[in-house]
């Protein structure tokens, strides 16, 4: 699909209200000024409705079609296997960032864990003053007491806890998959200034001279952004392709959109790098993690009031140690 | 080491001498106090410097020494009276409790007892059952006296000096086994008084509060550095007056840590350290407790023989580190 095209003519739905699909089914197809492309779910859920019909032109960015997921977790798909060099792209909505509609997650009722409550006096106080149900909450301190660690960890909602307990689960699966990785990391000292949306687009410009080090045919940045509900991890794609002005708000609009546990699903896939943004903890430095399927990763971190750290690590099995190197001394140039 | 790292009895000496000098009508009774220089060396030359009128051996009999204190204390004189182990106290029990501590109240606040006795305390010398009580709780509950456990040289030579100067009758209970050490501190010049009735933070956490009193508040600061080196940081506050007893350090900081164990060396029913839970316990501060209050004391038996079972039977270091453990590793 070229980067020029605005609109789409639906062409027919695959699915109709209340079907059940699963991550990869076909949903609808669309006419683009190249071919006929199939739009496949980016996850299991139901159709909740569709809002536009065949024969429509539809622009880039509406949305076609309303999908409710179960899917808690905001981060990667660690099922893929592409391979990092001469994979194909599949793009699986008609836009490179088509807001579906958020997710709305099943949340289940409550539930009692204990008839009688014993607790700390000072978890009870925490609970009073949070609405909690301490009879909901799971006891772990001796002779099953509730203790500080049980009420802070219990959440009003959940479905929060569902989905930080599935995200913790998912990069632990991704950590486990990253420690067989032959990897080096770098380090340099910056003195500039610079936000996400900067950073974002200079890396990518950097990564755009080797599409040799990406799964995909686009460059994909995941940010990290934390958040109460656990780690998102939007892929923005090209954004050295945007205008700073553009990539500026989008990268906001996400970030809120992410610390409210709303991030589009379609952003969710399609990373080829991933940066993480460490200066929010004061923490310097990290070997960053490589997800699956990415051969570069980097760390912004906090040195002192005027200048970061930003560390690089890469896959040693797809980019040699020179050449890693270079890419972040290209990329400390560019800040 | 500096000249002013003086041992307990040296500082306790030294506090009386200050005492003398300042007032005429201060004066030390008790036995074998004079000749022989104290049964564990407190008052050393102090007979050969200020003289038999000052500094007087007593025959062996607690009840008549500690009621002619009480008359001389009367009379307008300021005794200070050594019962050579606390547990003859026993003997003296009526003039220290239903005299000295009551008279000033039965006369209207006519009269005043300006009384000092002290006394050695504790185990772990050997002495057996009848030469090693804590006897804290028996005068912390008799309102009318007021109780002081210094831990160290330096505070005992400070509080020594205020309770000297305490119109009412001051119970000062020393520890044998901190006689013949220095402390951690140096022993200041001069005679500057610690207050009565004031609790010092003797270092400042964030995981744990503990609260101990007399040799147990060394123990605790022993293990309180050990376990610094781990990540775990302890408050340790001294009370050093019992009676009346300071807690506002201690309401203070439960409400940073969240976690409070206290230590002493005395049985636990009924121990004086009780005094510092129930006061916790009905306070605001309860409140901030993520953790329940652990007591660390001596098991509820006399005081053994056997050199291993005199040590089993009061908390030693391994005791306090372990509850130090355990209640920052479990409650979190």
């Amino acid at each position: 699909m070229s980067m020029t095209m605005e609109t789409g003519e639906l062409i027919n739905f695959h699915v109709a209200v209340g079907d059940q699909v699963k991550s990869g089914d076909v949903l609808f197809e669309v006419m683009t000024d190249k071919i006929d492309m199939e739009v496949e779910a980016p996850a299991d859920g139901v159709i909740e409705a569709l809002v536009a019909n065949p024969g429509d032109v539809v622009e880039i960015g509406k949305p076609v079609l309303i999908m409710l997921t179960e899917t808690e977790v905001m981060a990667f798909d660690f099922g893929s296997d592409n391979e990092p060099v001469a994979a194909v792209e599949v793009v699986a909505v008609p836009a490179p960032v088509a807001p579906v509609i958020a997710e709305a997650p099943v949340v289940a009722a409550p539930v009692i864990l204990n008839e009688t409550v014993k607790a700390v006096p000072k978890a009870r106080v925490e609970a009073a003053n949070r609405g909690i149900d301490l009879r909901t909450v799971r006891a772990t301190g001796p002779d099953r007491t509730i203790t500080m660690q049980d009420v802070n960890g219990a959440q009003l909602d959940p479905a929060i806890a569902k989905r930080q307990a599935a995200n913790k689960a998912l990069i632990a699966k991704g950590i486990e998959m990253t420690r067989g990785i032959a990897q080096a990391s770098f380090t340099r000292s910056v003195n500039a200034n610079f936000d996400h949306a900067q950073f974002i687009a200079a890396w990518a410009k950097v990564l755009r001279n080797r599409p040799d080090l990406a799964a995909h045919q686009h460059v994909g940045v995941a940010l990290i952004i934390e958040s109460k509900y656990g780690s998102a991890l939007p892929v923005f794609r090209d954004p050295d392709q945007s205008s700073i002005a553009d990539l500026t708000a989008l990268v906001a609009a996400t970030t809120d959109a992410a610390k409210n546990g709303k991030v589009p699903i379609a952003m969710l896939s399609g990373a080829t790098t991933t940066v993480f943004d460490l200066t929010s903890y004061s923490m310097s430095s990290a070997t960053p993690l490589l997800f699956p399927n990415q051969v570069t990763s980097v760390t912004i971190g906090y040195e002192s009031a005027t200048t970061k750290i930003v560390s690089l690590t890469i896959d040693l099995n797809f980019c040699d140690f020179y050449d890693g190197a270079l890419l972040l001394d290209a990329l400390v140039a560019s800040l | 080491m500096s000249d002013r790292m003086l041992t307990m009895a040296e500082a306790v000496r030294e506090a009386m001498s200050i005492a003398f000098d300042e007032r005429p009508e201060v004066f030390l009774l008790g036995e074998d106090v004079g000749i022989y220089g104290g049964a564990f060396g407190v008052s050393g030359d102090m007979y050969h410097r200020y003289g038999a009128e000052r500094v007087l051996d007593t025959p062996i009999a607690e009840l008549g020494i500690v009621g002619a204190a009480v008359g001389a204390a009367l009379s307008g004189m300021r005794p200070i009276v050594e019962i050579q182990f606390s547990d003859f106290t026993a003997q003296a029990m009526d003039q220290i409790a239903n005299q000295a501590a009551k008279i000033h109240f039965m006369l209207g606040g006519a009269l005043h007892v300006p009384m000092v006795l002290r006394t050695p305390q504790g185990s772990g010398t050997g002495a057996a059952a009848q030469h090693s009580q804590n006897l804290e709780p028996w005068f912390a509950s008799v309102p009318g006296l007021k109780v002081v456990v210094p831990s160290n040289p330096a505070d005992a030579k400070g509080l020594l000096l205020a309770a000297i100067d305490d119109p009412n009758p001051v119970i000062f209970l020393e520890h044998k086994l901190l006689y013949k050490i220095p402390g951690r501190d140096p022993v200041p010049e001069g005679s500057t008084r610690i207050p009565l009735g004031v609790s010092k933070v003797v270092r400042e956490g964030k995981d744990l509060t503990i609260v101990a009193t007399g040799i147990m508040v060394n123990k605790s600061w022993e293990v309180a550095e050990k376990l610094a080196a781990e990540g775990i940081s302890i408050t340790l506050i001294d009370p050093r007056t019992i009676s009346p007893l300071d807690m506002n350090p201690v309401f203070e900081s439960v409400e940073k840590t969240g976690r409070l164990l206290v230590v002493q060396e005395g049985p636990a029913q009924a121990g004086f350290i009780n005094e510092v839970i129930a006061q916790l316990a009905g306070s605001s501060s309860f409140g901030s407790l993520i953790a329940p209050i652990k007591r660390l004391a001596g098991m509820n038996i006399p005081i053994p023989y056997a050199p291993q079972l005199e040590k089993a039977a009061v908390p030693q270091l391994d005791d306090i580190e372990a509850a130090a453990r355990e209640i920052v590793n479990n409650w979190r």
